[in-house]
């Protein structure tokens, strides 16, 4: 009786209603009545059906009254009470029990069904397992503001702002690529928990690891479908993807979607890592997917921060990959990096541990001799892009420079010297006029000693023409330590 | 019309057809009367009359017996009355095969009767009457069908101008086809004819037909409500002059008012048989209010207000039936102006006020009572002291604060102007300023952990207790403020009680900010706090209605239930303080309001006279008058002393659930499950504008303090927000957080120029 639906009655078949003639006879039965006539059964069965939306229309009422949309047994026992008809009792609107039917043999399909009452069995191993759950404090209210100056303050109380279209320009391209659905006609209904969010069939591996299922409301799911498909494949239109990104920027309200996103672009990245990936797509992908934690952390009204640890991964992951695209990877480890410094500048004081955490892994990545050269060389984009003192750490402290410096040729000049090099030059600035350090004089030759102890030979020498920038990377880790 | 459907009106004649084989056997009586039947048809110079019945059994149906002859099955048992009716087909069919059945009927009746049959058959002819013939041809289900179908397309066919005229007339006949073809036991014809055609009529008449569709036996017709009273009363169609001499032309030739060449008219004998079905409707059950205004200078809209069951939804007013418009003109003018102030209440609020001025150094300070007041509105009436149901004539202290503070609230009131929204562009910095001007703010208070429900919750006009009523008969108190809402004990010495400081001492100890009050058995479906302390001091009582039929009185003081109003004898839906207190208002189930004063357990007033459920109250804010919004789809404006209707304010396409008067007494706002809000002119009856937007049932409206705008809170989980003064029509620009929402504009294309749209949604969660 939900006044909602449009009552489109579906043309009933040749035997209206729902009250069928074999119920009355079955009834008759039970009451000792074999052989009711054909002609009985069916105007018994009318008449009991018109009672019955007596009854429920009664019903209504009450349901209305008591401000609700569901029609529940407690509406059902009041009608039957102002009909004075007795209410039928152990009915709750609580765990209204759920019929089940069954074909009792299932080869005759003649023999009727059967309904019951289904009785879940309750192992007591589980029970005593599972989380035990405190019994709410009873009834009580919170207030929050709906609207402050006819303004709707964005706060967790309030539904997300319906989505706007992304941007104007791209308006047009959405409403023509979306199949079906027009883009403007996004009806204002507000998100319902009764509302089941069926969830996207690319999505079905996530399902089993997002611990914390959200029901998307129907907006917020047609607004993640379209995103993600604007975004990927790379290939598709660049005005496109510039438009969506441009909507995770700035756009608020998207904070339900928020894991959804990081866990896509998680999932992404593995993938697109593990499948080798050498070809140029796998590295436009990856830009994507970097420039997708790029807008989502611009974001000012989301709160990324309890996503850091899963957003952490995926950067690390790009930045430290050892087989990148070729074409790409200093592109791709460039913006990692910027990312990184991003993260720590903006969330180092509110999450402890972040520095410690991400210096300490690239310093792994570069100190570790078992690993590739292209995971040196993201880590010391990565050191160079958090800064001077995290770049000494890692170059001059621990040695990074020396491990790099084991792995080259004498005398190469390849990316990664040059990677180094520049890090030696941010450290300290090489002078303007260089002078070699004189390995004759007592106390140049015990820098040079120093300098090949920790930059290790190879870029000892490189470093030993100019007296002024060794000291200068070798003192300032001196003041450091 | 009882009599002359005989076959119909008993189970008997209904039933027949399945009865027949069962009842098989000769008997005396209806060899005797197959004697007598043959015999007159062969006295009438019929040779072949069984010749006669295969004819008829062509035209009908095979599921229509009405042809079983009597020669040829002559031990079939037959009712007396259905053979009677037969004869009357045999008897005019071959003599006049074009006429009207009415004459020929006639004369065989008297004919039957003057030949001397038996006694009984005798009182059997005379009971039927001359239009038991012509009944008979209305017996055949797909005359209907087929008269339906052609007046729809006809109506369809017709001129743009006339069709809003038309088109009201297809509901009336389709539900009077129906009810027949059920009457008369053609159960699948009819549920045939529904499917088919009750599409078209759904999107207004969606109740009605929904609950039609239920009825599919004889029986049901005789006994339900909704059936009765299409059967008894006459439903109303107003019609212009011209449009109805074309519906009359096209009932007699065939033909009129559709465009040249779509059009053929009635064709064969079934459409002429349709024809003439919905002539006996057209006959029976419509009346026609004719008006000579042109079909143009009349709006769509209005075409509809004057259709329906007028004579029982409008009082009747010396015994003849008017629609809405005449009734509430005949009722006179209405005192709507704000209720008068007693002279020594208004000195002393004054001398109050000043003085707190001079205690205040605020010289500026305006006290004048009448700021608070607004000004009489031109063209209201103000009521005398006189006018104003009886109050005690003494004043108390706390009248005076409320007064005083009544002042206070006017000085600091935000006056909200919706109108600046139309100039002013939102995105831009003034924007911003322009709304705040325009658009109040809004707090949500959030329920947790309800069981079965809060159907109501109130907040006291000091804003320091927050009532709830709850599914599982019990309220719930809350202090806002954080204080401890203490009651009293019940072991103490009435004698021991001297003062105010010995009052306190038998004042609970602890206790809580929150508090249940138990008493109802039942849901409570309101609760209202009492307005005599108005914003200054809190209330002292609490009205709660419940579904156990009984309204109580709790004290807040005590925490305890004082009076159970007893009256009802079924749910109370609703009930109001008067604005001034003393006086509360209900409405219940039971299709009345009732007035009730507290110090009396029995009614002092009942509202009487809607059709069906009262869903809720409202005080005029001068509580000269009571509004009650029914189930019936129509809310009226009651005398409150007189306890007569004064207005009818008709008519929503659906139940009307609540209702909304505008502090400055001019306006009444009603809206329920049809989606719409409707804003009422009160002292004209006469519908302002329609303002559609809501998708789900509206459950609540409020009216700002100067009734510049209307809020309203709907099932659709938004709160929307009205401009009350605006002209109507779709402005200029619709804001809804961000997203653009196209109004109804689309649902409801006639309706276009009456349709507002709201300035502003809220969803909530």
């Amino acid at each position: 009786m939900n006044k909602q639906a449009p009552k489109a009655r579906p043309a009933p078949a040749k035997v209206p209603g729902i009250y069928k003639v074999d119920s009355v006879r079955d009834v008759a039965e039970s009451l000792n009545l074999p052989n009711l006539p054909d002609a009985v059964a069916s105007a018994l069965a009318s008449d009991v059906e018109y009672r019955i939306q007596q009854v429920v229309e009664e019903a209504a009422r009450f349901m209305r009254h008591a401000k609700r949309t569901t029609l529940t047994t407690a509406d059902i026992d009041q009608a039957l009470r102002v009909l004075n008809i007795e209410p039928l009792y152990g009915h709750f609107p609580h765990n209204p029990p759920a019929f089940r039917r069954a074909l009792p043999f299932p080869q005759m399909q003649t023999a009727g069904s059967v309904y019951f009452v289904e009785d879940e069995e309750i192992e007591f191993d589980r029970v005593i397992r599972e989380e035990k759950i405190s019994m709410p404090k009873g009834v009580s209210w919170t207030a929050h503001w709906l609207a402050v100056e006819g303004v709707q303050p964005l706060i967790p109380e309030n539904p997300p702002a319906a989505p706007r279209e992304i941007d104007p320009d791209s308006a047009a391209a959405k409403t023509s690529t979306a199949n079906g659905v027009s883009g403007s006609v996004f009806p204002l209904t507000p998100p319902s928990s009764d509302r089941p969010s069926p969830i996207q069939s690319g999505k079905q591996t996530q399902q089993q690891n997002v611990l914390v299922k959200q029901t998307l409301s129907r907006e917020l799911q047609l607004y993640y479908t379209r995103l993600t498909s604007s975004l990927l494949p790379p290939t598709s239109d660049p005005a496109k993807r510039t438009a969506a990104l441009a909507s995770l920027r700035h756009d608020a309200g998207l904070s339900p979607l928020l894991s959804y996103l990081v866990h896509w672009v998680g999932e992404g990245v593995v993938n697109t890592l593990r499948g080798g990936s050498q070809t140029e797509t796998d590295g436009k992908l990856l830009e994507v997917y970097l420039d997708v934690i790029a807008a989502l952390l611009d974001n000012q009204t989301l709160g990324v921060e309890p996503y850091l640890h899963q957003i952490l991964p995926s950067v690390f992951s790009i930045l430290l990959y050892s087989s990148l695209p070729p074409s790409n990877a200093i592109h791709l480890r460039t913006t990692a990096a910027q990312i990184l410094a991003h993260l720590l500048t903006h969330y180092s004081m509110t999450y402890p541990g972040l520095p410690t955490k991400i210096v300490k892994t690239l310093i792994v990545g570069l100190i570790d001799n078992k690993k590739s050269r292209a995971t040196h060389e993201g880590a010391i984009r990565g050191l160079m892009a958090i800064g001077k003192e995290a770049l000494r750490q890692g170059l001059v402290n621990r040695s990074g420079a020396r491990t790099v410096g084991e792995k080259c040729m004498p005398g190469e000049s390849s990316q990664l010297v040059e990677l180094v090099m520049d890090g030696l030059k941010l450290i300290h600035p090489p002078s303007a006029h260089p002078v070699p350090l004189d390995p004759n004089s007592s106390a140049d030759s015990e820098l040079i000693e120093k300098l090949h102890a920790t930059l290790g030979d190879f870029f000892a020498e490189r470093v030993v023409s100019d007296a002024e920038w060794a000291r200068g990377i070798l003192s300032d880790e001196a003041s450091v330590l | 019309m009882s009599a002359a459907t005989p076959a119909a009106s008993t189970p008997d004649g209904a039933s027949t057809p399945a009865a027949n084989p069962a009842a098989e056997g000769p008997s005396s009586n209806t060899s005797a009367i197959d004697r007598m039947v043959l015999e007159y048809l062969r006295s009438r110079g019929h040779k072949d009359p069984e010749k006669i019945l295969e004819e008829i059994e062509r035209s009908a149906t095979p599921s229509d017996d009405q042809g079983k002859q009597p020669e040829t099955t002559p031990a079939h048992s037959i009712s007396q009355e259905e053979l009677v009716k037969q004869l009357a087909i045999f008897a005019q069919k071959p003599a006049n095969p074009d006429e009207n059945a009415l004459k020929d009927g006639t004369n065989v009746l008297q004919e039957l009767s003057t030949m001397g049959n038996p006694q009984n058959i005798q009182n059997l002819i005379s009971s039927i009457g001359p239009v038991g013939a012509e009944e008979i041809l209305s017996l055949d289900p797909t005359d209907k069908h087929q008269g339906f179908r052609e007046l729809q397309s006809w109506v369809d066919g017709s001129l743009d101008m006339y069709r809003p005229e038309f088109r009201p007339i297809l509901f009336p006949i389709f539900c009077h086809f129906y009810l027949d073809l059920v009457q008369q036991g053609f159960r699948e014809a009819a549920q045939d004819f529904y499917t088919t055609f009750s599409h078209s009529l759904s999107p207004i008449h969606q109740t009605t037909l929904h609950h039609l569709s239920t009825i599919t036996l004889p029986y049901h017709v005789q006994t339900d409500e909704v059936a009765q009273r299409f059967r008894s009363e006459k439903y109303t169609v107003r019609m212009s002059r011209s449009g109805f001499s074309l519906l009359i032309g096209w009932l007699t030739e065939g033909f009129g008012g559709e465009p040249t060449g779509t059009g053929e008219g009635f064709s064969g004998d079934k459409g002429k048989r349709g024809r003439a079905a919905i002539m006996r409707v057209v006959n029976n059950h419509l009346r026609f209010d004719v008006t000579s205004s042109s079909t143009t200078s009349v709006s769509p809209r209005a075409w509809e207000e004057s259709t329906g069951f007028l004579s029982s939804v409008v009082p009747q007013t010396n015994g003849s039936t008017t629609d809405a418009s005449t009734y509430n003109a005949s009722k006179g003018e209405l005192k709507l102006g704000p209720a008068p102030i007693a002279e020594e209440l208004r000195t002393e609020t004054e001398r109050t006020l000043r003085d707190q001025a001079l205690v205040d150094h605020d010289p500026g300070a305006q006290y004048d009572i009448h700021y608070a007041r607004q000004a009489p509105l031109t063209g209201l009436v103000s009521p005398a002291i006189s006018d104003l149901p009886p109050h005690p004539p003494s004043f108390r202290s706390v009248d005076v604060k409320r007064e005083v503070e009544k002042v206070r609230d006017a000085r600091k009131r935000i006056r909200y102007d919706p109108s600046v929204l139309n100039s002013a562009n939102a995105n831009t910095p003034q924007g911003a300023a322009v709304r705040a001007r325009a658009l109040p703010s809004i707090c949500a208070y959030t329920f947790h952990d309800v069981g079965e429900g809060v159907p109501c919750c109130e907040f006291s006009p000091d804003t320091s207790l927050l009532a709830a009523g709850f599914s599982e008969s019990y309220i719930r108190l809350w202090s806002l403020k954080g204080e401890k809402l203490k009651g009293m004990r019940s072991d103490f010495q009435t004698t021991s009680i001297r003062d105010v400081s010995s009052l306190n001492k038998i004042r609970e100890k602890g206790g809580s900010t929150t508090r249940k009050l138990i008493g109802h058995s039942g849901p409570v479906y309101s609760v209202a706090f009492d307005p005599v302390g108005g914003s200054a001091s809190p209330p002292r009582y609490l009205l709660s209605a419940s579904a156990d039929a009984t309204t109580r009185l709790w004290s807040l003081d005590t925490m305890t239930n004082v009076v159970a109003y007893r009256g009802h004898q079924n749910p109370v839906w609703d009930v109001k303080w008067s604005p001034m207190g003393i006086y509360f208002a209900t409405a219940s189930r039971d299709r009345t309001a009732r007035l009730w004063s507290t110090d009396r357990t029995s009614a002092l007033r009942i509202y009487a006279g809607h059709l069906s459920d009262v869903n809720a109250v409202g005080f005029h804010p001068n509580s000269l008058y009571l509004g009650t919004a029914s189930s019936d789809g129509t809310a009226r404006l009651w005398d409150v002393q007189r306890g007569a209707c004064v207005r009818v304010f008709y008519r929503h396409d659906d139940i009307v659930s609540t209702l909304a008067f505008s502090p400055d007494g001019r306006y009444l706002a009603t809206a329920g499950e049809d989606l719409a809000i409707r804003l009422w002119d009160l002292g004209s009856g006469r519908c302002v504008k329609k303002m559609t937007g809501h998708t789900a049932s509206v459950y609540s409206l409020a009216f700002s303090a100067e009734s510049s705008l209307l809020v309203s809170g709907g099932a659709d989980w938004t709160v929307r927000c009205w401009d009350v003064k605006a002209a109507g029509g779709l402005p200029t620009k619709a804001r809804e957080n961000g997203a653009t929402v196209n109004g109804t504009s689309d649902e409801h294309p006639p309706e276009k120029e009456e349709t507002t749209e709201n300035i502003e949604t809220y969803a909530s969660r």
